[in-house]
């Protein structure tokens, strides 16, 4: 659709209007209104956009604030280079994009990284390189169990048990059947987190895993609903996900069971696409605050988006997750020394030392740490689809589980509680 | 005669025995509902093998890109709907477009090939394929999309499953289509001019069969089925070009299983491979490798029909 | 002598991101070897090779990820055991020719993409299918060829080695057998020659280039994503191999350059991938239309005139 309201605005020749930078009040790294000037800062990013899916709102957010900061102090007075790589999805071009930015360019840091793809082809190759990648979008377990990884956004796994937890105090559910897909980095590792946590609280789930390019969803319903769940979790990426709702509308089963889901649903254009009947009957789990919150750092995300971004790159959840890591990673490079900024050892040393980063975007705080996993983020929101629109019926609540109690040790080792 | 009788019962008892295997201890109503699950995907199998055929026995091209083709089709219908033109106009459009798009390739591309090896013209297609394809998505932009007909508002229960009218239309046109084109084929005069330039585009030429005008009416038809098939898709499946396009490639083994000749066994060879699909949801060995039913079946099939031959006299 | 100044130049003047480039352009090289001697000398089409390739990458990493043997035992295993499944193919395809045969080959590949996509490739987990949900072990790449660069020169040796190959078997028995049979199998029989024996071989070799090749691509990358081995990918090999021209090694050469140099280089213009994909369409279908022969035919018979010219 993007490029679609990009060529009917061509068409009526009112582009140019639209997109110039103008004197915004968008609150920006340093926010002192001066042009960064002299060598630049070599900042890295990696997207995907390619057919089946575009990630590439969260490194559109992150150059939207880069290109912010730039007119407003950079870093210590210096510009960012942002320079973005698109894989396609294809692993081959993914670590092509890695060596390109990481050995011929020699940047610093990977800023708002969103392609599971690259994630799991690079995790070792930016270990190995000592470079640290401040994803916006990981998805697979390689990206949140890898050490020079950290992602703002949450990934199935915790967005699930999000979900499952909601089903439980507020649905009552007793057996979830959890949907994913059948990749063992994706679906069994996030459905499988679902089965442990239901069961440390005395509960059943089992769950049913699709082939992500299977024409066929029915028999997944039809598996679901005989495992004597009395509960639907659905995760799966959103094109999936809203077949999978479709079967289920055409058996009619909405009031059979309670229905959640991971946030790959929580998108713009899924009311519309589940329409009426699905109004007040699914719940689904929000990864960061929503979309119109009103914080104040949710609005100057959009405020950033408004006056840096072009019109029509999305503001959804991935550009608030891009917009979050560009924004904490300025933070940490301005209060480094300002000779050590074009030091990628040393930004590494600094990332690494983030510890304790609050925005009203993220419902915990944002931390990194020297570890061989990082999830920050593990505490969300949940969303009800109703008349064709989102609203919030829970606010921020804290996960659980046997998943989490590493990283709660470690966040107490961090002195976060 | 006696062949064909003995390759569908051989297909048959192959149904039979795997849903017995699988479906053994199962609860009867259990393995009813995975039946007719089976039949709503395996109709769709059946639709997108018959395209392939009808085009393939008249001109002797397997084309890869009648997916492709579908797909721009949906995706022109559905972006109509969003500007509220009337439902009507919007199908009958969408499968104008892909009529076009087969009539494009058919009139322009197809001819400068027609002398070439039938592998390098289905892989011809391919590239038409990546063109329509590409098109496609430049065009809609990776969203979220639903494109649904009114039929998918009214259901019938059967086996205690519910099957919607969209559904019911699928398996029903498929039908529709296996008699219409046998009909044509066997009973006009066109239809006798595709079965000779099929069988022998020299001769026929000699002959003075009019090749050019009847390749375009093979064309058009595909073209016609492509853009229905890829509505069907867009409403069953999911309106994602890039899925509905790569569907050509199950559907293709529904195809082999008729000898990309014999309509009505593509028919029934799509139902079966439908039903042993969703049956293998019972097993939870083969579960998780479920859309492995429609290559695994295809490539039985092609060794049963080939049985009798010898190593030696390799044919087509 | 170009093979000798490729080692030599290339991998010191490329940077990190070329040198990724040519490692899994020359992977493909190998592989589409295998498809063009089987079409070219057998009139065989495999639209399978790119799925053989897989299981060739997913033995290499069970191999790296389950023992301490060397690269090279590892890439033997991997090798010898995609010539097997080259085999297994060769069974059914035995019977056929033409299209038949390569949709067999076909349903094969799609039958292995969904296997590779279910199970995804070893990663250093446990258990027969070795997954584990965490970053990837570390791969040993031969002990020679450690760094980027001198992993491609290995690649490029192991090349002209794969062409050595295939031209000592066109110049000796099996190369007269596969002419014998290509002109008429009824004849090849009829004069003494054991077809079944010699099909079966030429699969073989096939898959085991095939094999190698994705073995070698497991090396370039330290792991494997199923995304690389899906059916419509072996059927664009084959495409490109006709357009590249599948008699000799340049058209090889073309066809691998075409699957993977110019994807990157529109990739790195930044080009929309939507876009590449329609110029990708069209000039396949133009070569397709306009070269019989395939690209490096025309370029031959360009060269041909010019030297009967002067």
């Amino acid at each position: 659709m993007k490029k679609m309201t990009l060529i009917s605005l061509i068409a009526f020749g009112s582009l140019s209007m639209i997109g110039t930078a103008s004197a915004s009040d968008a609150v920006c790294g340093l926010d002192n209104g001066l042009l960064a000037t002299g060598e630049s800062i070599k900042v890295g990013g990696i997207y995907g956009n390619a057919a089946p899916g575009d990630f590439s709102a969260a490194t559109d957010a992150a150059g939207a604030y880069f290109k912010c900061v730039n007119e407003n102090g950079g870093i210590h007075g210096r510009p960012i280079e942002y320079m973005v790589e698109n894989d396609q999805w294809n692993p081959e071009l993914a670590a092509q994009a890695a060596a390109k930015l990481v050995d011929d360019e020699a940047v610093v840091a990977m800023v708002g990284n969103s392609s599971f793809v690259e994630m799991s082809v690079n995790a070792p190759m930016y270990a190995e390189n000592g470079i640290m990648a401040m994803a916006s979008g990981c998805a697979v377990s390689e990206c949140f169990e890898s050490s020079n990884i950290v992602s703002t956004n949450q990934g199935p796994l915790s967005s699930s048990v999000g979900a499952a937890i909601y089903a439980i105090e507020e649905l009552g559910a007793t057996n979830i059947s959890c949907i994913g897909m059948a990749i063992p980095s994706v679906g069994n590792w996030s459905c499988g987190a679902v089965q442990s946590y239901m069961e440390s609280k005395g509960l059943n789930a089992s769950f049913v895993l699709l082939n992500p390019a299977a024409p066929d969803v029915n028999s997944a319903l039809l598996e679901a609903m005989a495992s004597g769940a009395d509960s639907m979790l659905v995760n799966l990426p959103a094109g999936l996900g809203i077949a999978f709702l479709n079967a289920a509308e055409e058996q009619g089963i909405a009031d059979a069971y309670s229905w959640t889901s991971s946030t790959p649903l929580y998108d713009a254009s899924v009311p519309k696409a589940l329409g009426s009947y699905w109004s007040g009957k699914l719940f689904i789990s929000a990864e960061l605050t929503t979309i119109d919150g009103a914080g104040p750092d949710n609005q100057n995300w959009l405020k950033v988006m408004d006056a840096y971004a072009n019109a029509d790159d999305p503001r959804d959840t991935f550009a608030q997750s891009g917009y979050l890591s560009a924004k904490y990673f300025v933070k940490t490079m301005n209060q480094m020394a300002p000779e050590k900024v074009n030091d990628r050892a040393a930004v590494t040393e600094a990332i690494q030392g983030i510890n304790g980063y609050t925005s009203d975007l993220m419902c915990g705080p944002y931390y990194v740490g020297k570890a061989d996993r990082h999830m920050p983020n593990h505490a969300g929101m949940i969303v009800e689809v109703r008349d064709e629109a989102f609203h919030v019926v829970r606010d921020c609540f804290e996960y659980d589980g046997p998943y989490f109690q590493p990283i709660l040790e470690a966040e107490k080792a961090l002195g976060l509680r | 005669m006696v062949k064909r009788t003995l390759t569908l019962l051989m297909l048959a008892a192959l149904l039979l025995g795997v849903c017995s295997f699988l479906g053994w201890g199962k609860p009867p109503k259990v393995v009813g509902l995975f039946v007719v699950s089976g039949m709503a995907v395996g109709s769709l199998y059946a639709l997108g093998g018959i395209g392939l055929v009808v085009l393939y026995r008249a001109t002797g091209v397997l084309n890869l890109s009648n997916g492709a083709i579908g797909a721009l089709g949906v995706m022109v219908a559905w972006q109509l709907q969003q500007w509220q033109i009337p439902e009507t106009a919007t199908w009958i459009i969408g499968i104008a477009v892909t009529t076009l798009m087969a009539l494009t390739y058919g009139r322009l591309i197809a001819p400068g090939l027609a002398w070439r090896d039938p592998v390098v013209k289905a892989v011809a297609t391919l590239g038409f394929a990546l063109i329509v394809l590409g098109i496609t998505a430049f065009a809609w932009e990776d969203d979220i999309r639903k494109f649904s007909l009114p039929s998918d508002k009214i259901a019938y229960t059967l086996l205690e499953l519910r099957i919607t009218l969209t559904r019911v239309i699928v398996v029903l046109s498929a039908l529709v289509i296996v008699i219409a084109v046998w009909f044509y084929l066997s009973k006009t005069r066109t239809g006798l001019n595709m079965r000779a330039l099929a069988d022998n585009r020299d001769i026929s030429a000699l002959i003075g069969i009019p090749i050019v005008k009847t390749e375009t009416i093979a064309w058009g038809i595909s073209g016609l089925i492509a853009g229905f098939t890829g509505l069907m898709f867009g409403d069953l499946v999911r309106l994602e070009p890039f899925v509905i396009t790569f569907m050509v490639i199950p559907a293709i083994s529904a195809a082999i299983c008729g000898q990309l000749r014999n309509l009505g066994a593509v028919l029934i060879a799509g139902l079966c491979i439908g039903i042993i699909e969703s049956m293998m949801t019972l097993s939870p060995v083969l579960k998780s490798v479920r859309p492995m039913a429609p290559f695994v079946i295809a490539i039985l099939v092609l060794m049963w029909v080939q049985r009798g031959r010898t190593n030696y006299f390799a044919g087509n | 002598m170009l093979a000798l100044l490729v080692f030599i130049f290339i991998p010191v003047l490329a940077g990190g991101q070329w040198v990724k480039i040519f490692i899994s352009t020359g992977c493909f090289i190998l592989a589409a070897a295998g498809v063009a001697f089987m079409y070219a000398r057998l009139g065989m089409v495999s639209l399978g090779q790119i799925a053989l390739m897989g299981i060739g990458g997913w033995v290499m990493l069970r191999m790296n990820h389950a023992f301490d043997l060397p690269f090279e035992i590892n890439l033997a295993v991997a090798g010898a055991v995609t010539l097997v499944f080259g085999w297994l193919l060769a069974m059914p395809a035995l019977k056929m020719r033409g299209l038949y045969l390569a949709l067999i080959t076909l349903m094969a590949a799609g039958g292995l993409e969904v296997i590779f996509s279910t199970f995804r490739f070893p990663n250093g987990g446990e258990g027969f299918w070795g997954v584990m949900p965490s970053v990837a072990d570390p791969f040993r790449r031969p002990t020679l060829a450690s760094s980027d660069a001198d992993y491609l020169r290995y690649i490029i040796l192991a090349i002209v080695v794969g062409f050595l190959i295939i031209e000592l078997h066109m110049r000796t028995a099996p190369g007269r057998a596969w002419a014998m049979i290509r002109r008429s199998e009824a004849a090849a029989y009829a004069s003494g020659v054991n077809v079944v024996y010699y099909k079966a071989w030429a699969f073989g070799l096939a898959g085991f280039l095939a094999g190698i090749s994705g073995g070698l691509l497991a090396g370039g990358l330290g792991l494997l994503d199923p995304a690389t081995f899906r059916a419509s990918e072996s059927i664009m090999l084959f495409a490109l191999m006709i357009v590249g021209g599948s008699r000799g090694w340049l058209g090889v050469l073309i066809a691998a350059a075409l699957y993977r140099i110019v994807p990157a280089l529109f990739n790195d213009w930044g080009i929309d991938a939507d876009i590449s994909l329609i110029i990708f369409g069209a000039a396949l279908l133009h070569a397709i239309i306009t070269a019989p022969n395939g690209l490096s035919g025309q370029l031959i018979d360009l060269f041909s005139k010019e030297s009967k010219r002067t």
